[in-house]
């Protein structure tokens, strides 16, 4: 009731309810739910249950790639936002459009047309020496495609606000276009960059839409975690679903509880907090 | 406020519209069923609309959902409100009885183990077939890739991978070593037949498609001249069941309805359309000849001689079972 009292803004009190009852129904009873699913089988039948070859090798399958897609967007979404921001060139009102579009497409029909393209048959996969969909290269290009517009759109408005002049003042001082990007522009950029990274890396451990049609879901090869889970569903072994479901929570939150702390580091280090 | 008052009354009018649009038919039926069956309920729906007419009852509302046999089954366990569940395999079916919404001995309700139409697995392969395939042993030769479902999620994938089971029995061969050796030549495994045919059919992946019949003829009815359907010397009887959702049932009308329309399945008319849509129906009587000699005739297994689907389900493809061997025993 004091911090009610000390706020200067009115309507705490209705603004903190409505939160806290849209955050118990959407968020927090389902992973409640999950929770309580995952421990009924008790720690030693849940650790056998994601120790299983299978279930360790999906896991390790779904974390590896969603890390790898997230860093490769992490690159190339920090590049975009440069290019779209600070250089003028045609069509890039189209462009800029055009990163959203994974947001926008349901993940199915994103699927289903990288399938087309990088299969053995496909425009690309005909092209490429090597085969793309049904392999783990598959699965890669897929969480690239879904995690891309994260990492862009978090940075763009952080590079839109960076002052030209920051850049000509350490050129001024004698740094080197390297040394000023190193020094100067990506610390800048680094808490944002980081937050769409998190974001990428979130949306590509749980995808689920698009990879299933493009990896070749074989088990220990190219089968992602949260196909497991859905075939244990379908075995009607919901406490092993919950199972896997607990591992995928724990692991995100750690990795996720990771990148914040390198976050804070990385504002703080800037002096932005 | 004008203007809401319009909107209030629009509203009304929709509503009553909708109730009026509802009361026009006298009883609704869902028909929850596997995934290679929409061509054949479309007609079976249409047909039997009008022959319950003829009964003297009003029109009734039929709908059929479609997907893999066995998420079909859990959407019924799980609340989907089917009047009559028209499934791949008799487990999916005794899953949902294990809830009480079917009768234990749904089987014995209807003649042929409630199976109104039966089919059977064949190969699909590539036009002039490239690889020389023309049974079971030629699948699991170097080079050759085989496109199956899961047998975990679809239901036709469990009668693919018991056909295999079946002819290896048959050959005198360890049949848990060839199923093994087959699926190591499988490089998708799709969760559904209507998805493992996509892959084959429209990626240009694998060499041979394991199929429903119907299916088989549909792809190439469907898609041209690029492929050929193989029969295999020997291949399973499969039997899709049918059951009424009693649990679901909540008048006499609409449990008049659900038995009708299941009963239907089994008339010389109904027997028709089945064997219209290749599948291997009991009653020829009203068939068109040509419908029927069309399906090949081969030596087809019987899933009770290989210790009917209770045992089956539990050995093969329960946790820990043989299928699961196959991918983690190295």
């Amino acid at each position: 009731m004091r911090i009610a009292r000390s706020s200067p803004m009115p309507g705490f009190g209705l603004a903190m309810g409505i939160t806290v009852t849209m955050l118990s129904l959407v968020v927090l009873l389902p992973i409640a739910a999950l929770i309580l699913q995952g421990a009924s089988l008790g720690p030693s039948a849940w650790w056998a249950a994601v120790s299983s070859p299978r279930v360790a090798a999906a896991l390790y399958l779904s974390f590896r790639l969603a890390l790898f897609a997230a860093l490769f967007n992490l690159v190339f979404g920090v590049l975009l936002a440069w290019v779209l921001v600070r250089y003028r060139f045609p069509g890039r009102k189209l462009i800029d459009a055009a990163v959203d579009l994974p947001f926008a497409l349901p993940t199915a029909v994103a699927g289903i047309a990288l399938t087309a393209l990088y299969a053995p048959n496909g425009v690309l996969g005909a092209a490429l020496p090597w085969k793309i969909a049904y392999t783990q290269w598959g699965i890669f290009v897929a969480l690239v495609f879904v995690g891309l517009p994260f990492v862009t759109r978090t940075v763009q408005p952080v590079v839109e606000e960076l002052d030209r002049e920051v850049e000509e003042a350490s050129a001024s001082l004698g740094a080197s276009r390297g040394m000023t990007l190193r020094r100067v522009v990506l610390p800048t950029l680094l808490p944002a960059a980081l937050t769409g990274f998190a974001l990428s890396l979130a949306r590509a451990v749980g995808e689920y839409g698009s990879v299933i049609f493009i990896a070749g879901n074989i088990p220990l090869k190219t089968e992602i975690a949260p196909l497991l889970i859905v075939i244990r569903l379908e075995e009607f072994d919901i406490a092993g679903a919950a199972a896997i479901g607990l591992a995928m929570l724990a692991i995100s939150f750690s990795m996720l509880f990771i990148i914040n702390a390198v976050q804070i580091w990385s504002r703080r280090r800037i002096g932005l907090v | 406020m004008q203007r809401f008052s319009i909107r209030l009354t629009s509203a009304a009018l929709a509503m009553a519209l909708s109730v009026a649009g509802q009361a026009a038919y006298a009883e609704q039926l869902l028909n929850v069923s596997y995934d290679p069956t929409r061509e054949l309920y479309r007609d079976v729906n249409a047909q039997f609309a009008d022959w319950w007419v003829k009964q003297g009852h009003d029109k009734p509302q039929i709908q059929t959902s479609h997907g893999g046999s066995g998420s079909q089954a859990r959407a019924v366990v799980d609340g989907l409100d089917a009047q009559v569940v028209t499934l791949a395999l008799a487990p999916d079916i005794d899953r949902i009885a294990d809830t009480g919404k079917i009768p234990e001995d749904w089987q014995t309700k209807l003649p042929h183990n409630a199976s109104p139409y039966t089919s059977t697995i064949v190969f699909l392969v590539r036009k002039d077939n490239p690889k020389n395939i023309k049974d079971w042993p030629d699948l699991i030769k170097d080079g050759v890739e085989v496109i199956t479902p899961n047998p975990k999620t679809s239901g036709g994938a469990r009668w693919n991978y018991m056909a295999a089971w079946a002819w290896a029995e048959k050959a005198g061969q360890d049949p848990k070593a060839f199923v093994g050796e087959l699926f190591k030549h499988v490089p998708v495994l799709d969760s559904g037949a209507r998805g493992a045919t996509t892959t084959f059919a429209q990626r240009g992946m694998g060499d041979v498609l394991l199929a429903w019949e119907n299916e088989a003829y549909l792809a190439l009815n469907e898609i041209g001249d690029d492929f050929e359907i193989v029969v295999p010397s020997v291949s399973i009887l499969a039997e899709p069941p049918v059951a009424v959702v009693e649990g679901n049932i909540k008048t006499d009308d609409q449990r008049a309805l659900a038995q009708g329309y299941l009963e239907w399945l089994y008339t010389p008319e109904a027997q028709a359309i089945a064997f219209k849509h290749y599948y291997r129906a009991w009653d020829t009587s009203k068939a068109d000849p040509e419908d029927v000699a069309r399906l090949p005739q081969l030596e087809l297994v019987n899933i009770a001689d290989l210790g009917g689907w209770d045992k089956v389900q539990a050995e093969q493809f329960g946790d820990g079972g043989v299928f699961d061997q196959i991918y983690t025993a190295k």
